[in-house]
């Protein structure tokens, strides 16, 4: 039978890759415009974007209405965006957009041109079409930035020692200091943390991103620009979450390892040959973002056994395009001895004992619900030990 | 260019929102999701891409309501292979085949992408009528392309009560319909029917399914908002049932003819000139009092927290208040308000909530406090002295305007947490 991503009678949904684009590119001085009708902008201000209230990053929607999108009018946008840039000055646009756009085949690298001869600013099109989750937004946003305003060459200039964070976005690691635990985490064994891409730099240090010998993959948002900077300058990747003591030795291991030899590396091991969303019952269930989820089943996986009641722990994450089978994470969830994952997911459990689920939010699940209760979980100091306290 | 123009430069024509919008972090006014869930007993359903889907399931998460609420998430797939219909009909199915309850009602809503591929969605609702005849399915759409023609939510409305059936009308049970708020002790409406002994049904009062269905069998329907226009005017042609508009403004001899012609399209008496009089003489001891306590204090009005900015604005300078400011992005009343306003007040600042040059804005305000009607004009002058209500919040003539003095003198006196309280969305909803 065809697995049903479609259908969710009780899960939420991750959020889009419009969302994505605007959360990558928020610090950076820009102006994102949301090609959609309406909405896009609200939920992504209102849900996924923990800075909207106090700064005055630029993010707009295009209120692309029915008689535009039929007569392909996109005169509407290029006279709007133009005006708007015209008084506000951003350093780039960024053009990217719903499903609508999709359908109506419209042409971002065409009418991001137009905008950028009209108004004589940069403007990336980023052709998101909001049927995608923000691991695609992310690293479409990061790509393009990078394509355009950084330049390989100044890979040649790296320091031995110099790596990149990249996939860091609220999304994933939120406005709580996990950004600043990455940071700090490398930098305490050794590593220059050229750029954490994007949390906490500005336009000009993103344009040194190539300044680096390692992209450290954090989340599977950075997936996307790591590939990208691989292709372009050769450096080499490490997929990997430092979560926790023993977890965060093994990716700055792999990190080593890494500049040494210049090759690819992940730094979760290996969770058995199950199927994508088969899990082996009686374990500990990790739900979440790809490298979040098989980081942190890698931290339990390497305590003590009896720190995790002798159970094994695996991940189960959502696919980029696709998101997540209801039916399938409903019968991991049932089949598991523990479960770690966002709040929103208890409603599977319907009369199974909630003391099992240990909660651990994630933004680009719940949005802003459970905010307050996103641990600190970056870096060698989250004891993932304690964690799993609630459970055995 | 400034994020605001004066009154008098502008042109009755006026509208922001045409174009390049701006979304502030104020979340009060209810969305399509809030105004679905007042409907008991009954199931959401949203048919949409991923993007248009995380809005509304975290507004309902936000509610603790996701237990009456699933989605269908429209893929790439169903674009190419054309299926979107048997992609609503299987995933409808699916929902009903595990709900722990079977709802009563499914509101099913569609959205931008339907439209443009030409979906056969009605089709598909006929199918799951034949096949589940005890719950009542109902198209709805979360189609904001289509805002030129029906926004989403007076077209919400309308089919909301499409779940009603023709049935005998009682002559003495009205309904009010498009409310977010019920209407009962700050209303003159309610009071004079009451007193009538004529009942009001309301939505957002009803218990039960039964409760709502209910609301088929009234003589009437009174609207108090532009978005149940469309509401009351199908149920006339679809129910038989009498529309009766009322203006949620704040003119006294409107206010008194609204409440005659309602009067006489239901047989019952109108208040009396002796009523009227010490209406009249209550709320203008109301508004002396409040000028006393407010004093010069500059005031800014917004459209979310009543339907009528301008007039109210107009209404409080007639009563000797300093109005500085009114947020507001389409002009909706009518000429005569406006030009008023223009003459009166020629500097008042009109601000545009949506418009790309207010999200650099200097929020705050000049003096040592200003007071805000509304949670836009809270938040873009940045001031904790506010009334934090939503269209109207059941106000509604005299009475209604006695309310607002009393909630304007509290907002002066006491400070409320603006930043947390304008962010929750649907203020006054489920979640609030």
């Amino acid at each position: 039978m065809k697995r049903d991503y479609q259908t969710h009678v009780f899960t939420s949904t991750y959020t889009a890759d419009v969302s994505g684009v605007c959360s990558a590119l928020y610090e950076l001085g820009g102006m994102t415009v949301l090609h959609d009708p309406s909405g896009c902008n609200s939920t992504y201000s209102t849900h996924d974007e923990p800075r909207w209230f106090d700064t005055d990053s630029l993010m707009y929607v295009s209120g692309l209405d029915e008689i535009t999108a039929v007569m392909g009018d996109d005169n509407v946008l290029i006279r709007d965006v133009t005006a708007a840039a015209n008084d506000l000055h951003p350093r780039f646009i960024t053009l990217c957009g719903a499903s609508i756009p999709h359908i109506i085949a419209f042409d971002y690298r065409g009418v991001a041109y137009l905008i950028e001869q009209a108004c004589g600013i940069p403007v990336l099109p980023v052709p998101t079409d909001g049927l995608k989750s923000y691991v695609s937004g992310v690293g479409m946003a990061l790509s393009a930035w990078l394509d355009r305003f950084a330049d390989p060459a100044a890979h040649e200039n790296a320091a031995e020692n110099a790596v990149n964070l990249v996939g860091v976005t609220p999304l994933d690691f939120s406005v709580n200091g996990n950004a600043e635990r990455l940071r700090k985490t490398f930098a305490a064994a050794g590593f220059a943390v050229n750029c954490c891409m994007a949390m906490g730099e500005s336009f000009e240090s993103m344009a040194n991103a190539y300044r680096a010998r390692a992209n450290i993959v954090v989340s599977s948002a950075g997936r996307h620009a790591a590939k990208r900077m691989k292709k372009k300058a050769g450096i080499p990747i490490v997929e990997g979450l430092p979560i926790g003591r023993a977890q965060t030795e093994a990716v700055l291991r792999a990190a080593r390892e890494t500049l040494a030899d210049g090759s690819d590396r992940t730094a979760w091991g290996a969770f058995g040959n199950t199927g994508r969303y088969t899990v082996p019952k009686g374990g500990i269930l990790v739900i979440g973002e790809e490298v979040f989820a098989k980081s942190l089943a890698a931290a339990i996986s390497l305590l003590p056994a009896e720190k995790r009641g002798g159970l094994a722990a695996y991940p189960l994450w959502p696919d980029e395009d696709e998101g997540l089978p209801e039916r399938e994470v409903i019968d991991a969830v049932r089949d598991s001895a523990v479960v770690i994952a966002d709040p929103l997911y208890k409603v599977v459990l319907r009369g199974s004992d909630p003391a099992r689920f240990i909660e651990f939010p994630h933004e680009a699940y719940s949005g802003r619900i459970f905010r307050a209760a996103l641990p600190a979980f970056a870096g060698p100091s989250f004891s993932v030990e304690g964690l799993l306290k609630t459970a055995f | 260019m400034l994020e605001f123009q004066r009154i008098g430069d502008l042109e009755y024509e006026y509208n922001a929102d045409l174009g390049l919008s701006y979304a502030s972090p104020v979340r009060g006014v209810w969305n399509i999701v809030h105004i679905g869930t007042l409907v008991p007993e009954a199931h959401e359903i949203f048919v949409c891409p991923t993007s248009c889907l995380r809005g509304v399931v975290l507004t309902t998460a936000e509610m603790g309501a996701m237990d009456r609420l699933s989605t269908i998430t429209v893929g790439e797939d169903n674009i190419l292979d054309g299926d979107m219909e048997e992609a609503l009909q299987r995933g409808a199915e699916r929902v009903i085949a595990e709900l722990p309850q079977r709802p009563r009602a499914m509101l099913i809503y569609t959205s931008c992408i339907h439209h443009f591929l030409a979906v056969n969605y009605q089709r598909v609702y006929r199918v799951l009528r034949e096949k589940y005849p005890d719950i009542d399915f109902i198209d709805c759409y979360m189609d904001p392309i289509m805002r030129r023609t029906l926004p989403a939510i007076p077209s919400l409305w309308r089919q909301i009560h499409r779940l009603l059936q023709p049935c005998e009308k009682n002559p003495k049970q009205v309904n009010y319909v498009g409310n977010c708020f019920a209407y009962g002790p700050y209303c003159d409406l309610t009071q004079m029917l009451e007193s009538a002994g004529t009942a009001v049904l309301q939505l957002n009062t009803c218990k039960t399914y039964d409760e709502f269905l209910k609301m088929a069998s009234s003589c009437a329907n009174i609207t108090f908002h532009g978005a149940a226009v469309q509401a009351a005017k199908d149920m006339r042609l679809r129910l038989g049932q009498e529309w009766i508009p009322v203006r949620p403004g704040y003119c006294y001899d409107e206010i008194d003819e609204d409440l005659r012609a309602a009067a006489a399209a239901l047989g019952i008496e109108p208040p009396s000139a002796e009523e009227t009089r010490l209406q009249r003489e209550l709320t203008e001891a109301a508004v002396a009092e409040t000028r006393a306590l407010i004093g010069a204090t500059p005031v800014s009005v917004d459209y979310t927290a009543v339907d009528r900015p301008l007039e109210l604005a107009l209404y409080l300078l007639d009563h000797g208040f300093t109005v500085e400011s009114v947020f507001v992005d389409v002009f909706t009343e009518s000429r005569e308000i406006f030009e008023r306003l223009q003459g009166r007040i020629p500097e008042l600042r009109i601000y545009q909530s949506l418009g790309w040059n207010i999200r650099r804005m200097a929020r705050g305000h000049e003096g040592e406090r200003l007071l805000a009607v509304g949670q836009k004009s809270a938040y873009f002058k940045d001031t904790n002295h506010f009334v934090n209500i939503i269209e109207g919040e059941g106000m509604y003539g005299y009475r209604g305007i006695r309310r607002l003095m009393e909630l304007m003198r509290e907002a002066y006196r006491t400070e409320k947490p603006m930043r947390e309280l304008v962010q929750i969305k649907g203020w006054g909803c489920g979640c609030s």
